[in-house]
């Protein structure tokens, strides 16, 4: 038995499927797949599978990774082709490789928002440099008090490690990176809502983790 | 694939995935290279739309002809469809993300009473009216089936036509029909009277009803062509017949998400209560070769970690131990599930529950139904005490310390002693279970009873029975909860409100269509969920529309009064009814059709065969 990390790209309409529902449709794959996976030993056998960090419904990805446990002497190359084929629409493996860096260690995601806009991209660009460039902004994020949950205000600019802003074809992009991990997680939707609310539009977002990085900011592995 | 307006607002809604489409298995074809595209809905959530066998079977059968696209609609949920309707975006079909209108034959399964409104919305939701006549072009034609299609007078007037019976064969022969008349562009009423000529198939604009002045029905008139009785189809040979080699595999939970196998069609049993039981007549089952590899096919395409076994009466399946061996031949490597629902008390052998509990040991239920052999006797259940306790005294000694019982409230001649009856019967398994020497240490029992209230059903014995009124249920279920005298026993029942609704448009006509529609109209959908049961609208609507609901509930027939779907033809000889009916009354049960045909006729529907018979008797 041996762990392997396959990762995979969420784009597209898979985006709409949850973390839970993900399991699910990542265990039939597997099974369709023929993937010679340990079982675990107990009175319900079930596949062994962890993610490294959930991803929000609605977001896409291209650094999603699943770790799994396999029995006899697969080769990585040959897990992939196993498995490329057998993928639920929208999700692409990328590659199968032997884990290096832990879960627990993930600090940062690296995250780009893209806001629909008509033709004052620019504008809009300035508008978000404003923003971001101030000493406060605050939003409101769903927090734990207790056992209850509550809404607590907090400061996001305080969280933002690093962020441009460009603009092109229609689109502006926010490139940023937040803290993501089990210890602090900062959705860069409480971000984009904000801004989106501040540049008085109704221009949709789009968001995408693009990588996940550990506390030197170096690549989650 | 869903557009970009829809796009938008799924951020907004619950679940999402519902609404996306795109699942694995889910069929795309190029549209401009179909002759006929089709839209199969079925009128209730993604949920349990997608759990239910009958639209994966027709959805593989339709798509397997290379001149149809067959794609599926749900109703979207309260919330979806506020969003849709704010943004004036169309009901769409989830393969292709086209609204309704673009669709040739637009399909509903008709599976439960309460589901209709939400027919009404589904069609309104797509810009489509409601009612047939206000629809004046060839295409979209509106057809229903299933079982509640074995009386679809309450929604006649919103319907083009019905399929009656097994849909497998039937669909098909419309699809030629419609797309030949598309070619030449002939008139909605011409199709629709060229396609009352295809068996199976009933257009209820071609019947006329008179009513007598005490608003029963005085006749039922074919007009022109149509034939005075439409006989419903049946599929004669189910190992030949075609079974989907993929299911869609959702995304999102759905209620049963997993493999499931229809192994035999049909009940031997003859349950009096039982629409089911009668109408899916004559008995047809399905070889264990046949069910093995196709289970094994659909294991392979979906991932799927469980197959379920599915019938009326799983356990009256003649090859049970020869599939069960076959299918734990390799399903056990496989760490896949096998589910047996549908089991009865009479036959549940010491081999069965072995089965049971080499896959996963899942809960045991059972349906005594009523509480006293009389009762049982007068409905036909068939089961003794003796046979709950033995097969309880095995569960308990094969480790099971929790079971669930089904019963019914409101039978026809149940008195207050046979509702109390459901509390002893109870009580009764639980002293076998400590009766048990070897019962686990330290583990209590539980028993839960989950009783529902009795609905008559048309093409069963109990058709002309008057149903007990909502005072009556709800003073049954307090004597019942009064009888249970432990808390061993835990009990769950029904709202008797909407078995009451259920009651009345079971078994109403025509004139109901009204009274659904004004429901509708002021925000009756999705009925069969509590949540959203708008009682006091549905009280508003029978009143505004002068119709008394207790003329179709609680009344009790006369043997020689019309009934409002008399002229359907279900192969149930009305005589073999009229006997059961009387035979309750008596408390005298009816053998199941292994031991001796009951003479109910329908074998006469597949040409004398039924499998039932004994091979040395055929």
């Amino acid at each position: 038995m041996r762990c392997v990390r396959v990762w995979f790209k969420k784009m597209g309409m898979s985006r709409f499927v949850s973390h839970l529902d993900l399991m699910r449709a990542m265990t039939r794959a597997l099974r369709r797949a023929d993937v010679p996976l340990w079982y675990t030993e107990g009175f319900n056998p079930h596949p062994y599978i962890t993610f490294a960090l959930p991803l929000s419904l609605g977001m896409e990805s291209l650094c999603e990774s699943m770790d799994m446990r396999i029995e006899g002497d697969s080769t990585n190359e040959e897990i992939f082709r196993m498995l490329k084929d057998n993928m639920p629409p929208g999700i692409e493996i990328v590659k199968v490789a032997d884990p290096i860096s832990d879960p627990k260690k993930i600090s940062y995601g690296d995250f780009d928002i893209f806001f629909d806009c008509v033709d004052n991209g620019d504008d809009i660009v300035k508008l978000i440099n404003e923003i971001l460039s101030s000493d406060e902004l605050i939003v409101q994020k769903l927090g734990k008090k207790g056992r209850h949950k509550v809404l607590k205000d907090i400061n996001i600019i305080e969280f933002i490690k690093k962020y441009s802003v460009s603009s092109f074809n229609g689109r502006v992009k926010l490139n940023v990176v937040l803290p993501a991990g089990s210890a602090t997680n900062i959705n860069p939707s409480l971000l984009a809502d904000e801004i989106q609310k501040r540049i008085g539009t109704n221009a949709n977002y789009t968001l995408i983790r693009k990588q996940l990085l550990t506390e030197n900011m170096d690549l989650f592995e | 694939m869903v557009n970009k307006e829809v796009e938008k607002i799924l951020p907004l809604v619950q679940k999402p995935g519902r609404y996306t489409g795109g699942e694995l298995n889910s069929i795309v074809k190029d549209k401009s290279k179909v002759d006929l595209r089709y839209a199969f809905c079925f009128p209730d959530s993604y949920e349990i739309g997608m759990s239910h066998l009958g639209i994966k079977i027709l959805y593989s059968v339709a798509n397997s002809r290379d001149d149809v696209w067959c794609e599926r609609v749900f109703a979207p949920w309260t919330d979806m469809e506020q969003e849709m309707r704010s943004r004036s975006i169309p009901l769409y079909a989830l393969e292709s993300g086209d609204p309704l209108t673009d669709f040739d034959m637009i399909g509903f399964t008709l599976q439960y009473e309460l589901s209709y409104t939400n027919i009404l919305n589904m069609l309104d939701l797509a810009g489509i009216p409601v009612r047939a006549k206000d629809r004046g072009g060839l295409t979209p034609i509106i057809v229903g089936g299933g079982p509640c299609a074995c009386n679809p007078e309450p929604i006649a007037d919103f319907f083009d036509l019905f399929m009656l019976g097994d849909g497998e064969e039937v669909t098909g022969e419309l699809f030629d029909l419609l797309i030949e008349c598309k070619k030449v562009n002939t008139s909605k009423e011409e199709f629709l009277k060229r396609a009352a000529e295809i068996k199976g198939v009933y257009v209820p604009s071609l019947y006329e009803i008179e009513y007598n002045e005490d608003k029963t029905i005085k006749e039922i008139r074919a007009k022109e062509t149509a034939p005075d009785k439409v006989t419903k189809r049946i599929i004669s040979d189910l190992d030949s017949v075609h079974y989907p080699d993929k299911f869609v595999v959702p995304f999102i939970e759905v209620v049963h998400d997993r493999v499931v196998h229809e192994i035999l069609r049909g009940c031997i049993r003859g349950c009096r209560f039982c629409q089911a039981g009668f109408l899916y007549r004559p008995i047809r089952e399905k070889s264990a070769d046949t069910i093995n590899t196709q289970c094994r096919k659909l294991c392979e395409s979906t991932g799927y970690d469980e197959i379920s076994l599915s019938s009326l009466s799983t356990s009256d399946y003649s090859h049970l131990e020869e599939l069960m061996e076959k299918l734990l031949s390799w399903t056990q490597d496989y760490k896949v599930n096998i589910a047996l629902p549908s089991l009865r008390v009479d036959n549940f052998s010491e081999k069965l529950m072995e089965y049971l509990r080499k896959v996963r040991r899942s809960g045991l239920t059972f349906a005594p139904e009523a509480g006293t052999q009389r009762l049982r006797d007068a409905i036909n259940k068939n089961v003794t005490e003796d046979e709950l306790m033995n097969t309880a005294r095995q569960a308990f000694s094969g480790g099971w310390t929790a079971v669930k019982l089904y019963f019914m409230l409101g039978l026809p001649t149940e008195t207050y002693e046979d509702v109390a009856g459901i509390a002893d019967l109870a009580q009764k398994v639980v002293n076998e279970f400590y009766k048990n020497p070897d019962k686990p240490k330290g583990k209590g029992v539980q028993v839960s009873i989950s009783v529902s209230s009795f609905v008559p059903k048309p093409f069963t014995p109990f058709q002309w029975e008057a149903q007990d009124t909502m005072d009556e249920l709800v003073s049954k279920q307090n004597h019942l909860l009064s009888s249970v005298k432990t808390r061993k026993i835990s009990v769950s029942y029904h709202k008797v409100n909407i078995s009451f609704l259920e009651g009345v448009v079971a078994r109403g006509d025509r004139r109901l269509s009204d009274v659904i529609e004004y429901a509708w109209r002021h925000g009756c959908k999705f009925d069969s969920w509590d949540d959203n049961f708008l009682f006091d609208v549905w009280l508003e609507a029978f009143e505004k529309c002068n119709i008394d609901p207790l003329f179709y509930s609680s009344r009790k027939r006369d043997y020689s009064e019309i009934l409002p779907w008399d002229h359907l033809d279900y192969g149930i000889r009305k005589e073999f009814l009229i006997n059961e009916s009387k035979k309750a009354y008596l408390n005298e049960t009816t053998p199941h059709c292994k031991i001796k045909c009951a003479g109910c006729g329908t074998n006469m529907l597949n040409g004398g065969k039924c499998d039932a018979m004994c091979k040395s008797m055929v």
